[in-house]
């Protein structure tokens, strides 16, 4: 039987760097190459000794699909590609091609530069791995080969999330990666076509949880940067250049019009434009509301929100600033940061997560004196919000995915399995599919019933429809005979004398014949006249004929009378029918031995 | 669905006839007449309607809508008159909130066929007091799950214990779930059989601690019944496990859940239908009928049985929130407010149930012409006050501190409006209130729920502290 074999390597039953392979009719796929935030040493990327032990990836891999930008998604993949080795193909939609080497740069800087580690791949192998992808656009079928095709479909999450489908033959796997059903100020919710694939592969990070509202989040985060402002407070938001800062911009400057609030609102230089540009670029990917409105009005270019200058760290009286990095590792968001710290009326809000060694992790940990650089302490008196605005699907979310794509099999990576025993129960229940949870190395084996095209003959279909009536019922499935042709990789289904004619057979004939006892006190021509009588009587709607020669025909059905000079009583019925008329010929031969009723007359 | 939604086509093309303001007419209209007691057409339409309506609103005026203008405006009040908000939306409504921890709730489904048992654990961020801003835990976690084939409509923990009891509508036995073996919890809940009423009490195993989900796991009987409506159940303050159950004054029984032994059973021939039931201190208990009258009874003498009946006030279904002190014996720490579904509250306690110590005529405009989801609590932690819902889409905060002997009407002190403002597409002005429970030890934090499945866990501010 065909199968599908899923493998997890860095994903099942844990959080972080997402890796999956699939072999899917005889092609092998990896779905993902993500990276272990917490950890320094190996398990910090996938094993990839799984595939092979030593050597290149290329000859295991047909290819590679990476579902968005998060580094928990991408993080290994120079590492994978350049350092492991694989020059196959790497698909990707187009903004996550565009972002992902800039957060891989971030992220190798922080790592190499900061925390001085070596063994670690260098920018020229972020542009080498890049060079192998190859971008994909939504609902676009892309042919890695000839057999094997992927499709993506939106995911919301971030810019760039796509799920994808990948095919062989009536075989298919959709994988999720990362995705979100609830629409956001900026992104719309993941969508999928009915495509009813073998299997669908959810992450499943949120699974038990059911998450509080959008609008809840978005609530603390005002009431937190008014009441602030409203004390005269600074607020330092530190935020990566593209991710949910566009959507916090947007939720500021409504809030600023509505509550007509004079306190300015800064973005760091540089990085507004970076943004501006990657969403006027990809606007296809954003939201209905931002696409409308587009034509007006750009929504990534605020009244508000101005660029932020340096010297304005100093100024007096309230202000927001939203600067890079998020992780306040570096850069502006950090000098700003050491400015403001001492005091306590200000604030500084956290918007996501923080990579163990950053001040960011510090102070989310709740460390209140840091070491900085020359042996300077820096006291941490300003108040620190955590904030996480991830958009996730939670159990709801699955369920509606799986109601979408309808899957005949569900399974679960990036989560706690035993946690999640009560969600498998509650798949398996509502849409009786089979629910998998594998760990990281084991191996789930689908087997699939992939579904064989016959093609069949028009006349054999009208001469089926001639015999049973004009309309064909869906409640009452009604047997064909025809023969089954298996030539040149087709299968073809047509009546049984045009496949004579087309292979240049002669046709067999094939009789049965049976002989049935009768005690009947006539004589042999009576007895066949009243077995005439009989038959006519039971047999309406049918050919029957007594013949000159004493026998009886019905339809192709022969039945001839004989009796022993000895026992002329005891007549011996010769049945005979052709193949074709076994049904009605076994049913006569039945009819006869329960004998003749007494009643009939001999005509 | 269909037939429902081509009519709607049909409807919709006759509005297009009308104007704006015939459309917001209409709509007050079809509040007020929900389609012949038919409540899924009617929220059907509703939803096609808003839909509808929304999509006219940006049309005409191009941006946003005056739907969207009421959410924003309410938005903005709850950065006001709220420490905290949480909104959550469950799979499948529910009518029960029951605390099972400190920090865990039970909710389960009320739909006709297959329903969940769920416990979920609070966000962390409500507990982080001294550092909540930097605990960014805002979900709720299901940490246990069970499957039930009955409407849940009562459900009530053990004290103690990891046990909850469980009843289930149109149903006359009583059935047992167990959470899980180190820490038990049980359901109680009832089945109807074709040869009458046949009562039996189950017993459901969540397994260890390793395992999420809520098996059953046997069966308890319950003796007689009569009547169609739910079973209540209050569960015994203290000693083995035990819970107090029944349909009509004259059923009630205390069982012993291990052996599903009774050990006390009332016996008078009162046919009166049960509202509420709750023991107040270890064997007395209060039961209130659906006319208003309460009944005091004390399980270690079975003759002793005090009827205090409402006397002359309006409504013709009536419930009750008992507030105890159970180390404390005077009889006045126990005040009994009882609800009517005409909307008044009447207080009393244990010294004279039948004088009202003080009453009141809520402010309350009824949305629903349903008693089902009456309920009225008094605040754990917070003195005098009592919440009341299931008359609209809100949670009506009330101080009794200034209420009177003689009837008058009295303004909440708090109205929570969150579950009529949902963001999603199910028609919210429509929303009804299912339940509400108070935080057992923060003074102004409450949970509800609403028909459209909405949980909410909000925390309001408190004007007098607020302003000085």
């Amino acid at each position: 039987m065909p199968e599908i074999k899923v493998t997890p390597l860095g994903a099942g039953q844990d959080v972080g760097r997402s890796c999956i392979l699939v072999s899917i009719g005889g092609k092998n796929i990896m779905l993902d190459c993500g990276m272990h935030m917490g950890f320094n040493d190996d398990r910090r990327f996938p094993d990839f000794s799984y595939i092979t032990q030593q050597g290149r990836l290329t000859e295991f891999l047909d290819c590679v699909i990476i579902s968005h930008f998060h580094l928990d998604h991408c993080g290994a993949l120079p590492y994978m590609s350049e350092m492991v080795g694989y020059d196959g193909p790497i698909y990707m939609t187009h903004p996550t091609k565009a972002i992902c080497p800039i957060l891989l740069e971030d992220f190798r800087k922080i790592t190499v530069d900061k925390k001085g580690e070596t063994n670690f791949f260098t920018s020229q192998m972020i542009k080498d791995c890049m060079k192998k992808v190859v971008p994909l656009n939504l609902h676009q079928t892309v042919q890695v080969d000839d057999e094997l095709e992927i499709k993506a479909y939106y995911a919301g999450h971030v810019l760039g999330a796509a799920m994808v489908q990948i095919k062989v033959g009536s075989e298919s796997v959709v994988y999720t990666g990362d995705y979100n059903m609830t629409p956001d100020r900026h992104l719309g919710a993941a969508w999928i076509d009915k495509c009813r694939p073998d299997i669908l592969i959810s992450e499943s990070t949120y699974a038990t949880t059911i998450r509080d509202s959008k609008r809840c989040r978005e609530r603390d985060f005002l009431k937190k940067v008014h009441e602030t402002v409203e004390r005269g407070g600074k607020v330092l938001i530190p935020v990566f250049a593209l991710g949910r800062a566009q959507e916090l911009c947007i939720l500021l400057e409504t809030f600023w019009e509505r509550m007509n609030m004079k306190a300015p609102i800064y973005f760091s230089t540089g990085l507004t434009e970076k943004a501006n540009h990657y969403y006027k670029l990809f606007i296809t990917w954003t939201n209905q509301k931002i696409r409308k409105t587009f034509v007006q009005r750009n929504m990534f270019e605020f009244k508000h929100i101005k660029a932020f200058d340096r010297s304005y760290a100093d100024n007096p009286g309230p202000m927001v600033v939203f600067a890079t990095p998020g992780m306040l590792h570096a850069g502006q968001s950090l000098q700003i940061f050491k400015k403001w710290a001492g005091n306590e009326k200000n604030m500084i809000i956290m918007p996501g997560y923080c990579v163990q060694g950053t001040i960011g992790h510090k102070i989310l940990n709740g460390q209140k004196k840091l070491e900085m650089e020359n042996r300077q302490t820096l006291e941490v008196k300003l108040q620190v919000e955590y904030m996480s605005f991830s958009a996730h699907a939670d159990a709801k979310g699955i369920m509606q995915l799986i109601r979408m794509a309808e899957p005949r099999n569900m399974l679960l990576v990036h989560g706690e399995a035993k946690k999640m025993e009560f969600l498998k129960d509650k798949i398996e229940q509502e849409f009786t599919i089979n629910c998998f949870m594998p760990a990281n190395g084991e191996t789930t084996t689908v087997i699939t019933n992939p579904s064989v095209p016959v093609d069949i003959s028009l006349n054999l279909l009208k001469r089926e429809m001639a015999l049973g009536g004009p309309l064909p019922d869906p409640k009452k499935p009604r047997t064909m005979h025809g023969t089954l042709i298996m030539k040149e990789n087709s299968l073809r289904l047509v009546s049984p004398e045009q496949a004579l004619k087309e292979l240049g057979l002669n046709e067999h004939q094939l009789r049965f014949t049976c002989r049935v006892q009768l005690q009947d006190p006539h004589s042999d021509p009576d007895t066949l006249s009243r077995i005439y009588t009989h038959l006519k009587s039971v047999l309406k709607g049918y050919t029957i004929q007594h013949l000159p020669d004493g026998t009886v025909m019905v339809e192709s059905i022969v039945i001839k009378v004989s009796s022993s000079a000895e026992e002329p009583n005891t007549k011996v019925l010769l049945l005979s029918w052709s193949y074709q008329d076994e049904d009605l010929g076994s049913f006569l031969s039945t009819l006869l031995k329960k004998g003749l009723p007494s009643g009939l007359s001999s005509m | 669905m269909d037939v429902f939604a081509s009519l709607f086509m049909f409807w919709l093309v006759d509005m297009a006839h009308f104007d704006c303001m015939h459309i917001t007419e209409s709509c007050s209209d079809l509040h007020s007449n929900p389609l012949g007691g038919n409540t899924a057409a009617y929220l059907l339409l509703i939803k096609y309607w808003r839909r509808y309506r929304s999509c006219l609103a940006v049309d005409e005026m191009g941006e946003t809508s005056s739907v969207e203008n009421e959410f924003d405006d309410w938005f903005i009040e709850s950065l006001k008159i709220y420490n905290n908000i949480h909104e959550y939306q469950l799979e499948h409504p529910t009518r029960v909130i029951e605390w099972t921890s400190e920090k865990t709730i039970c909710v389960a489904g009320y739909s006709s066929d297959k329903n969940e048992i769920l416990e979920l654990l609070l966000p962390l961020k409500l507990f982080a007091d001294d550092n909540q801003g930097l605990c960014a835990e805002r979900d709720f976690k299901v940490v246990h799950g069970g499957f039930s084939d009955g409407s849940i409509h009562c459900l009530k923990h053990i004290p103690g214990t990891r046990y909850i009891i469980v009843a289930i509508d149109y149903v006359t036995s009583v059935c047992c779930h167990e959470l899980s073996s180190s820490n038990c919890c049980f359901l109680l809940r009832c089945v109807v059989t074709n040869d009458g009423f046949n009562s039996n009490l189950q017993v459901w195993d969540l397994g260890g601690d390793d395992c999420d989900v809520i098996k059953r796991t046997g069966v308890l009987q319950r003796k007689s019944a009569s009547s169609d409506k739910g079973v209540k159940i209050a569960p015994g303050l203290t000693g083995g496990p035990c819970v107090l159950h029944g349909s009509q004054i004259s059923d009630i029984q205390l069982t012993e859940l291990a052996s599903g032994k009774p050990l006390y059973s009332l016996g008078k021939d009162i046919p009166d239908v049960l509202s509420s039931l709750q023991f107040v201190s270890d064997s007395v208990f209060l039961a209130c009928a659906c006319n208003g009258d309460l009944y005091v009874v004390d399980t270690r003498k079975p003759s002793a049985l005090q009827n205090n009946p409402v006397g002359g006030r309006e409504g013709v279904n009536w419930c009750m929130g008992v507030k105890t002190d159970l180390y404390s014996s005077d009889p006045s720490s126990c005040s009994v407010a009882r609800l009517s579904s005409a909307c008044q509250v009447v207080v009393s306690d244990l010294r004279d149930l039948r004088a009202p110590l003080c009453q009141a005529q809520l402010h309350v405009q009824r949305k629903t012409t349903s008693d089902d989801f009456m309920k009225v609590t008094w605040a754990p932690a917070l003195d005098n006050c009592l919440a009341v819902s299931g008359f609209d889409g809100m949670v009506h905060i009330y101080d009794t501190a200034s209420w009177r002997p003689e009837l008058m009407e009295f303004q909440p002190l708090f109205i929570h409006r969150g579950h009529m403002m949902s963001d999603n597409e199910f028609d919210t002005s429509s929303a009804v209130v299912t339940t509400h429970v108070w935080h057992p030890s923060r003074p102004r934090t409450v949970l509800s729920a609403a028909v459209d499945g909405s949980v909410h866990v909000w925390d309001w501010v408190d004007k007098a502290t607020a302003s000085c």
